[in-house]
């Protein structure tokens, strides 16, 4: 293959050497031949095709954002030795190198190796895939080229970063059967005091109320409001439109990052979470218990990306066919679809506990905007119509207005008990 | 390292040094022209070429830098092909240099980043390795492309066959481009056949 630049040094020969005919100037005929001494010599020692095989090793397959991966990749080469050969590991973009390189430009003998150590760190979640092995030989004057691809590819998924909710309190208000850590307002195994009622053949003697019953001269037995576990399930809305911003602090990104924390949090208080995406395709996770849970939820979120039109109406379709209808329902949106109050007061009217965390578009945009006097005046306005929205969805859910540049524990935590009791 | 940062500088700095010196080169000769008339013409085409050369360095383009150089280079080979006159051997040194900055460019481009990180001992010696290789031949195709034209210039005026017509003259010029086309021109057509 011939690169531009031979193209280029040909064009200027056949140029100079018809002007000089043209002109009839054997000095400008002899100024065509440095292009074609240049042209001669790149001929004479022609790049070979390149015939390498490559071994990649990744410190580790899984990371977190932000966290660095160390990648090792050795080329051979297996053919003739090559003068000017120039190896790219290519990356996705996601990937930003921080130390080293993914590219040399080396010799190579017959049989003799390069080994590129680098370093990459993704500022965003995903799956992504490392490679191929770009290999170009080059003449060494760069006047041609021979291409040759090693399909070598490394798998390195960038799982998104968990919000701390330890302290937040959330989680179900309506129980199912299971024991858990929510009070169930019945009696049941559990710690905290309900109430004392007369003992009965079989009650455990550790339960005997002895103040009352020496009180009262018969046996009592206390009784305990017995703790449950609910179901929760998390909607993230990825389409389209809830994307604002850059490709690292966007509405998506932090919606992504909220409902692993929250997913997190819930679980650990032994509730059972599903997860619904609205993105290209309507993805769900059916409720469950449990780490495993944990696992299969962070594989969905991690593969979120912006897309699809789907209208929430679809969202409150697949809550009512596929999960219980007594859970909590926590919607995770940017809330740029008024359309989407309609379908929260219908699943509020079905009965359905909803609450919205909603990542702020106003504060991610804000933040990037120039502080100039008309992009204050929109903001304002833009602000006052989100909080209407707010308002009138405060009437039917609990709604946390979070800017993501505050920690998400944070903005649950000024909402007080959460979600609110009946 | 400080050897690396160095070459990394070198590199970096050297295509804008040559073609700092085309440019000057090329305005110099062409306000050298005393017909104003005539002139003014070709510095503008010089300007636009310099104003290119700007465009393409700013932006990023490659086609503009390329249309850069066509211009500077055209401004310099009217003025002495038309007017001026050539003279054979700084018009093969001004040919030479133009073309060795492209190559410079081509090689800081693809050499320079790598001095300016640490790749390891084994490879830094390679990409050296490498890089003394291409300034090499780089070196000998620029001697060469000032040394052959000469020589076959003199063949043509002063040469062992007294052929000093200015037809004939042509005619062995022709023939010795011919003659290298043909070198330039043999690998590729062998590949392609095997």
């Amino acid at each position: 293959m011939r690169t531009p630049l031979a193209s280029g040094l040909a064009a200027a020969a056949l140029g100079l050497l018809l002007s000089g005919l043209a002109l009839r100037s054997w000095q400008l005929v002899l100024l065509a031949l440095p292009p074609i001494i240049v042209l001669a010599l790149g001929s004479l020692f022609p790049p070979v095709r390149p015939r390498v095989v490559a071994v990649r090793s990744l410190s580790r397959d899984r990371a977190e954002v932000g966290h660095p991966v160390e990648v090792h990749l050795l080329v051979r080469n297996e053919g003739p030795a090559l003068d000017l050969v120039e190896i790219v590991d290519v990356l996705p973009r996601e990937l930003a190198v921080v130390r080293g390189t993914n590219h040399a430009v080396v010799s190579l003998e017959k049989g003799a190796d390069v080994s590129l150590t680098y370093t990459v760190r993704s500022a965003v979640k995903g799956d992504f895939r490392i490679g191929p092995v770009r290999v170009r030989s080059l003449d060494p004057l760069v006047l041609g080229a021979e291409d040759a691809v090693v399909r070598l590819d490394a798998r390195l998924v960038v799982a998104p970063a968990m919000e701390d909710l330890r302290r937040a309190k959330l989680g179900p208000r309506r129980t199912r059967p299971w024991f858990g850590q929510v009070p169930s307002r019945q009696i049941g195994a559990g710690t905290d005091f309900w109430g004392v009622r007369e003992y009965v053949a079989g009650d455990e003697v550790r339960r005997i109320n002895w103040k009352a019953s020496a009180r009262l001269d018969r046996l009592f037995t206390n009784e305990y409001e017995g703790e449950r576990s609910g179901d929760v399930v998390i909607v993230v809305d990825a389409r389209r439109e809830s994307f604002i911003g850059t490709e690292t602090e966007n509405p998506i990104e932090h919606g992504v990052r909220a409902a692993l924390g929250i997913a997190d949090h819930v679980l650990a208080s032994k509730n059972r979470v599903g997860l619904i995406v609205q993105r290209d395709v309507l993805d769900w996770v059916p409720p469950a218990f449990g780490r495993k849970q944990l696992y299969r939820i962070l594989d969905h979120l991690t593969h979120v990306r912006p897309g699809g039109e789907w209208p929430f109406g679809h969202v409150v379709w697949v809550l009512s066919r596929f999960f219980p209808r007594d859970c909590l329902v926590v919607l995770i949106s940017p809330l740029r679809d008024r359309a989407a109050l309609s379908g929260i007061i219908g699943l509020a009217a079905r009965g359905y506990d909803v609450a919205i965390v909603s990542p702020s578009p106003l504060a991610i945009e804000w933040r990037l905007a120039e502080p100039l006097p008309e992009h204050e005046t929109a903001y304002r306005i833009l602000r006052l119509e989100r909080e209407n929205l707010i308002a009138q969805l405060r009437r039917v859910a609990q709604v946390v207005d979070w800017d993501p540049a505050t920690p998400l524990a944070l903005a649950l935590r000024r909402m007080g008990a959460w979600p609110r009791p009946a | 390292m400080a050897a690396a940062r160095v070459i990394a500088i070198v590199l970096r700095a050297a295509p804008s040094v040559t073609l700092a010196l085309l440019v000057v080169w090329s305005i110099l000769d062409v306000l050298s022209i005393p017909d104003p008339r005539r002139g003014f013409p070709l510095l503008g085409l010089a300007a636009a070429g310099v104003a290119f050369l700007l465009l393409g360095a700013k932006f990023q383009a490659r086609s503009t830098r390329t249309l850069g150089l066509v211009c500077i280079g055209a401004a310099y080979l009217i003025a002495h092909a038309v007017i001026l006159g050539i003279d054979l051997v700084p018009a093969l040194v001004f040919i030479s240099v133009l073309i060795i900055q492209v190559e410079l460019r081509v090689l800081a481009e693809r050499f320079a980043p790598r001095f300016e990180v640490d790749p390891g001992p084994d490879a830094q010696r390679r990409i050296r390795g490498a890089l003394g290789r291409a300034v090499l031949r780089l070196t000998v195709a620029a001697v060469l492309s000032v040394v052959v034209p000469i020589l076959a210039a003199d063949l043509a005026v002063a040469g062992v066959v007294p052929v000093t017509t200015i037809p004939t003259a042509i005619a062995l010029a022709a023939g010795l481009v011919a003659v290298v086309a043909l070198l330039a021109l043999v690998p590729s057509l062998e590949r392609r056949t095997a």
